[in-house]
C-alpha cells in the first residue's frame, strides 16, 4: 500500500514521528512525577521508608494547616507582591520598550544589555546587591523594599519582552487614528490598549511569575519579616513538616499552572494579534 | 490670512510653503513648495528613498516640520497636533485596527470626536453603501482580501470628512490584476466625494498620468517639476527628470545662440539657452517604417504639416510591451526608441525609416555640475 505523503504528514503531527514518543513520555515524567510525589506526600499522613506508597492516607490536617494563618497570610502576600510586580513592571516595559523602539539601533542594543543584566544574574547575586539599596533607601525588611527588589528582574525581563512585541507592532497604526481624529490619550486607549491586550496579559503574568517563585530576593531584602509562600515553603521543610512543605509547594505550583493554561486557551480563541 | 480654520474650510486645500523637512537623521528636503486645489488630485513621484513619504507625514503632521508653513484651506496648521489638521494619511498597507469591525472601524473617525455609537455606525454604513461593502459591516479585518481592506481605509478616511488625503503608495501592495480594480474603484469613489486635495504617492508613472490632475516630481530633495502629466510626461524641466520618467530617447547636442539644438540627428528648435542640452522625447514621438519608400505612409499620420525629420537605421531589438511593439534602432552612434507604424513589423536588422515629430520632442539644458545629466544613453 502507499501512503501518500500528506497522510504522513498528517499522521505525524497527531502523535509525532516514532522515535519522539519515548522523549515526549520521558518528558511528562520528569515534568509530572514531582507534582505527584508533591500530592502524595501532601496527602499521606505518614510515608516511612522504605514504603513505595503512603501508609495512611487523609486531608484533615492538612486542610487544617492549609487554613492556619500562616499560609493564608503567606498566599495573600504572594499574591498580592505578583500582582502588584506584574502591573508595575508590565507599566515599566511598556513604557520602556516604547521608547527604545523608536531610538536609535545602539541606544537599543545598550538597553537590551542593560535589561539583559537582572535577568541572566543569579538571584542571590541580584538579592546581595539590592539590599544594600533597599537599606539605603530605608525600605529594607519591609513589603515596599520587598517589591522594589522583585521589580529588578522583572523590570530586565519584561523590556526585552516589549522590545521584542513593539518591535513587530505597526506603529503606523497608531499614525492613522491620530489623522483619523484621535487624540494621543484616545489612540492609547481606542487602539494600543485593545491591539496590545493579549500581549500585555502575557506580561502582567509573566512578571506576576518572577515574583511568585522569588526566594532569594525575599529572605535577603525583606530579611525574614516578609513571609512569602516559598519563604514559608523553607520554612516548614526546615522544620521538618514535610506535608505542609509539600501542600504549599503544590499551591505554589497550581496556581501559575492555571494562569497559563487560561492564557494559552484564551490565545487560542482570540488569535494572536501583533 | 484668512480667519477660517481646518473645521470651517475655505476650501482651498493645501499648500506647502519653503518646507524644510528633516529626512531620517538629516535635513533632506529644501525650501519645498506644493500647492493642491481642493478636489484636485496631485502624484508625488520620484525615486525610492527621495523623501515622498516624509513630505506626506510633515503635512500629516506626524514628523516635524523644520521650517516653512502646511497651509490647509488657507490656515497655517504647522504647529498643530495631527489629529486637529483635517489631514487623513492612508499607509501603504491598510492599516485597520484589527480589534474593530468593519463598520466600527468606518465610525472610528466619527465616535473620537464625540458622535454616538448608534450615529457613527449609521454614517458608516452609508459609507459601506458607498463602496458596496455592506454586508461585510460585521466582518473583523482579519477576515477582509487586500482589495477590501482598501475599500474599508478609504471609506474610514472620507468619513473623517478630510481637508486633504494623502496617500502613499496605495496601491503597491497589491498584484497588477487587483491593483487595477482597487484603484480604479478607489478613484471612482473619491469621483463621488467633492472635496479634498488629494496627494497620491507613486512610482507607477502611466497611473499618476491616468489619475492625478497634476504631477510633482521630487528629485535630489527638491520638487524638480510641477506640471500638469502631459506637461511633465512631453516636457520635462530637466535631463534629469526626462531620466526618472524613463523617457527613451535622449539625445546629447547643443543649442546655439540662434536657438537651434544641433545633433547628430539633425536641427531641432529649442527653448533654452546657448549650451550643452539633449533632445528628449518619447517613444510615440518617433515612428518606423520598414522600407524607406514608406516614408510618406509614416508621414502621413502627422497632422499639422511640419515636416518630419526622416532618417534611416537598423533595427537592433524589438519588444513587446502591453501598448505595442517598440524597435530600438540605430541610427549611427545613436539609438532610438521608436514606435511602429500601421500594418509594419520590422526585423531584427531591417533597414527602416526612422521618422522624428519635431513637435513632440523637447531639448532640455544640461546642467554640467550635475553628474546625474551626464549619463549617456
Amino acid at each position: 500500500m502507499i501512503t501518500s505523503p500528506s497522510a504522513i504528514t498528517e499522521r505525524h503531527s497527531r502523535s509525532g514521528t516514532p522515535a519522539s514518543r519515548p522523549l515526549l513520555v520521558g518528558l511528562a515524567f520528569v515534568s509530572l512525577s514531582p507534582v505527584l510525589l508533591l500530592a502524595l506526600r501532601a496527602t499521606g499522613a505518614a510515608w516511612r521508608y522504605p514504603a513505595i506508597l503512603p501508609s495512611q492516607r487523609g486531608v484533615d490536617a492538612l486542610i487544617a494547616g492549609l487554613r492556619g494563618p500562616t499560609l493564608v497570610q503567606a498566599l495573600g502576600t504572594s499574591v498580592l507582591l505578583a500582582a502588584m510586580t506584574g502591573v508595575l513592571g508590565t507599566a515599566f516595559g511598556f513604557v520602556a520598550g516604547r521608547a527604545l523602539v523608536r531610538a536609535t539601533a545602539s541606544v537599543r542594543r545598550f538597553a537590551a544589555v542593560a535589561a539583559f543584566l537582572p535577568v541572566v544574574a543569579p538571584p542571590i547575586a541580584l538579592g546581595v546587591g539590592v539590599q544594600v539599596l533597599a537599606l539605603r533607601a530605608g525600605v529594607g525588611g519591609g513589603l515596599t523594599g520587598v517589591l522594589l527588589a522583585h521589580l529588578v528582574p522583572a523590570a530586565g525581563y519584561l523590556t526585552l519582552y516589549f522590545l521584542g512585541v513593539l518591535g513587530a507592532y505597526d506603529l503606523s497604526m497608531e499614525d492613522e487614528a491620530r489623522t483619523l481624529g484621535a487624540t494621543p490619550w484616545q489612540c492609547f486607549i481606542r487602539v494600543t490598549l485593545p491591539t496590545l491586550r493579549p500581549r500585555l496579559i502575557e506580561a502582567l503574568l509573566l512578571g506576576a511569575l518572577v515574583s511568585w517563585g522569588q526566594l532569594a530576593l525575599t529572605l535577603l531584602v525583606g530579611g525574614g519579616v516578609v513571609r512569602t509562600l516559598p519563604v514559608e515553603l523553607l520554612a516548614f521543610v526546615r522544620a521538618g513538616d514535610d506535608r505542609l512543605g509539600a501542600a504549599a509547594a503544590i499551591v505554589l505550583t497550581i496556581l501559575p499552572a492555571l494562569a497559563l493554561s487560561m492564557l494559552q486557551r484564551g490565545a487560542k480563541r482570540t488569535g494572536a494579534v501583533t | 490670512m484668512s480667519q477660517a480654520t481646518p473645521d470651517t474650510p475655505s476650501r482651498t486645500g493645501l499648500e506647502l510653503r519653503k518646507a524644510d523637512i528633516a529626512f531620517g537623521a538629516r535635513r533632506g528636503l529644501h525650501g519645498i513648495d506644493l500647492r493642491v486645489a481642493a478636489g484636485e488630485r496631485m502624484a508625488l513621484l520620484g525615486p525610492s528613498g527621495v523623501g515622498k513619504t516624509s513630505i506626506l507625514r510633515a503635512i500629516a503632521g506626524l514628523d516635524p516640520l523644520l521650517d516653512g508653513e502646511v497651509l490647509v484651506n488657507g490656515v497655517d496648521v504647522s504647529r498643530i497636533a495631527p489629529e486637529r489638521r483635517s489631514v487623513v494619511y492612508l499607509h501603504q498597507t491598510p492599516t485597520l485596527f484589527p480589534h474593530l469591525s468593519v463598520q466600527d472601524n468606518i465610525g472610528f473617525p466619527m465616535e473620537v470626536r464625540g458622535a454616538t455609537r448608534r450615529d457613527a455606525r449609521r454614517r458608516a454604513d452609508a459609507l459601506l453603501a458607498r463602496v458596496r461593502m455592506t454586508k461585510f459591516a460585521s466582518r473583523m479585518p482579519a477576515s477582509l482580501s487586500g482589495g477590501q481592506r482598501h475599500r474599508v481605509a478609504l471609506a474610514r478616511a472620507l468619513a473623517a470628512d478630510p481637508a486633504v488625503l494623502l496617500l502613499d503608495e496605495p496601491f503597491a501592495a497589491l498584484d497588477p490584476a487587483l491593483r487595477a480594480e482597487v484603484r480604479d474603484a478607489v478613484f471612482a469613489m473619491l469621483d463621488e466625494v467633492s472635496g479634498p486635495a488629494v496627494i497620491v504617492v507613486t512610482h507607477d508613472i502611466d497611473e499618476a498620468a491616468a489619475l492625478a490632475d497634476a504631477i510633482a516630481v521630487l528629485l535630489d530633495g527638491a520638487v524638480a517639476q510641477h506640471a500638469t502629466p502631459t506637461v511633465v510626461l512631453t516636457r520635462p524641466a530637466s535631463l534629469a527628470v526626462a531620466r526618472f520618467l524613463g523617457l527613451p530617447n535622449i539625445v546629447d547636442g547643443v543649442v546655439d545662440g540662434a536657438g537651434a539644438f544641433v545633433s547628430d540627428l539633425g536641427v531641432f528648435a529649442a527653448r533654452c539657452a546657448p549650451g550643452p542640452a539633449a533632445l528628449v522625447s518619447r517613444a510615440d514621438a518617433v515612428r518606423v517604417a520598414v522600407h524607406t519608400n514608406h516614408a510618406s505612409r509614416a508621414d502621413g499620420d502627422r497632422t499639422d504639416g511640419e515636416p518630419a525629420m526622416v532618417r534611416t537605421g537598423v533595427v537592433r531589438r524589438v519588444q513587446q510591451c502591453l501598448g505595442g511593439a517598440l524597435v530600438r534602432v540605430q541610427l549611427g552612434a545613436h539609438h532610438v526608441t521608436a514606435t511602429i507604424s500601421d500594418g509594419e513589423s520590422p526585423s531584427v536588422g531591417d533597414l527602416v525609416a526612422v521618422h522624428i515629430d519635431p513637435t513632440r520632442v523637447h531639448v532640455v539644458p544640461v546642467d554640467a555640475t550635475r553628474t546625474s545629466d551626464h549619463r549617456r544613453v
